[in-house]
């Protein structure tokens, strides 16, 4: 039965944008305040899930032409070569470290090299909980 | 169009409330961030992305600037030149615009780089009736004109 959800579609493209900030949010708040990029990374998917609920799952295949499965493993490159590039400095692996700069935009800043661990977490977290789904979810055929 | 740009300062707008943070700071982070989630999923709103249309009205205001500055100082070397081996002339372009704001546009852009002058639209709308001060040729001015601002108005209205 093919019913008819327009409401749930026009609501979607907004509302999956306002998670989409908060998710963002979450994630750089991660280092002072509660959040990180687990729960910045669920709630990613919880926007990218919206969508998929709202739309089908060909129509949102090709408006987001991304591969989860990359996406894991790009996730996790990134972590690891974090543990990697303490080795330049010659300091045990992982050894994180941060600094306080001047940007453009906003000011003083300070700016962790744990955030980019954080990245590689937030994308592998994105990424697996996507693979998930759509596994479960193209099992129809 | 104007739904995307509304979302966008929403989305600042939100930013802003998350991070208890007033400043006009917060509020370009929140909207380039916003930007940059819309870009990713442009695909989704109808008509494309909105900010392209931002690139070419830029990319068409620089074109103008360019136009300028070029006829401006062929103009002045004809003035300034001791003999006067010019031919002007009316000549009619042929144009794909459609809309009245996009004839209007072109029409302004033609009179406002010297040398050329827009007479009159025709009542369908399909030519121009251009008076150049130099018309040597033809051709080579209708195609100069399609090709600088017909092209960069279409970017912007389509």
């Amino acid at each position: 039965m093919k019913v008819n959800d327009v409401i749930l579609q026009t609501y979607t493209k907004a509302v999956a944008f306002i998670i989409l900030i908060f998710s963002l949010y979450l994630f750089l708040a991660g280092h002072n305040q509660p959040g990180g990029g687990f729960i910045g990374g669920l709630m990613t998917s919880a926007a990218l899930v919206l969508l998929y609920i709202a739309f089908d799952m060909k129509t949102v295949d090709n408006m987001i032409p991304i591969d989860f499965r990359k996406m894991v493993a790009l996730g996790l490159t990134i972590a690891v070569f974090t543990g990697f590039g303490s080795f330049i400095f010659q300091v045990p692996f992982l050894t994180h470290s941060f600094g306080y700069f001047r940007l453009p935009l906003l000011g003083e800043t300070e700016l962790a090299t744990a955030v980019m661990f954080d990245l590689g977490v937030y994308l592998t977290v994105v990424g697996g909980t996507m693979t998930i789904m759509l596994a479960i979810a193209e099992d129809d055929d | 169009m104007a739904l995307q740009i509304l979302l966008n300062f929403s989305l600042a707008f939100v930013w802003m409330f998350l991070n208890d943070d007033w400043s006009p700071t917060a509020m370009i982070i929140g909207f380039l961030l916003g930007l940059g989630m819309m870009y990713i999923f442009r695909r989704f709103f109808k008509g494309g992305f909105y900010f392209r249309k931002v690139i070419a009205v830029m990319k068409l205001l620089l074109i103008f600037m360019r136009e300028l500055v070029l006829s401006t100082w062929s103009v002045i070397k004809v003035v300034l030149s001791p003999k006067m081996d010019l031919r002007p002339g009316i000549f009619a372009l042929p144009t794909q615009l459609k809309s009245d704001v996009e004839i209007t546009l072109l029409a302004s852009l033609i009179t406002l780089t010297p040398g050329t002058l827009t007479l009159k639209v025709s009542d369908d709308g399909q030519t121009l009736y251009i008076h150049a001060m130099d018309l040597s040729d033809r051709d080579e001015a209708i195609a100069q004109i399609q090709n600088t601002f017909e092209k960069a108005i279409m970017e912007v209205t389509r």
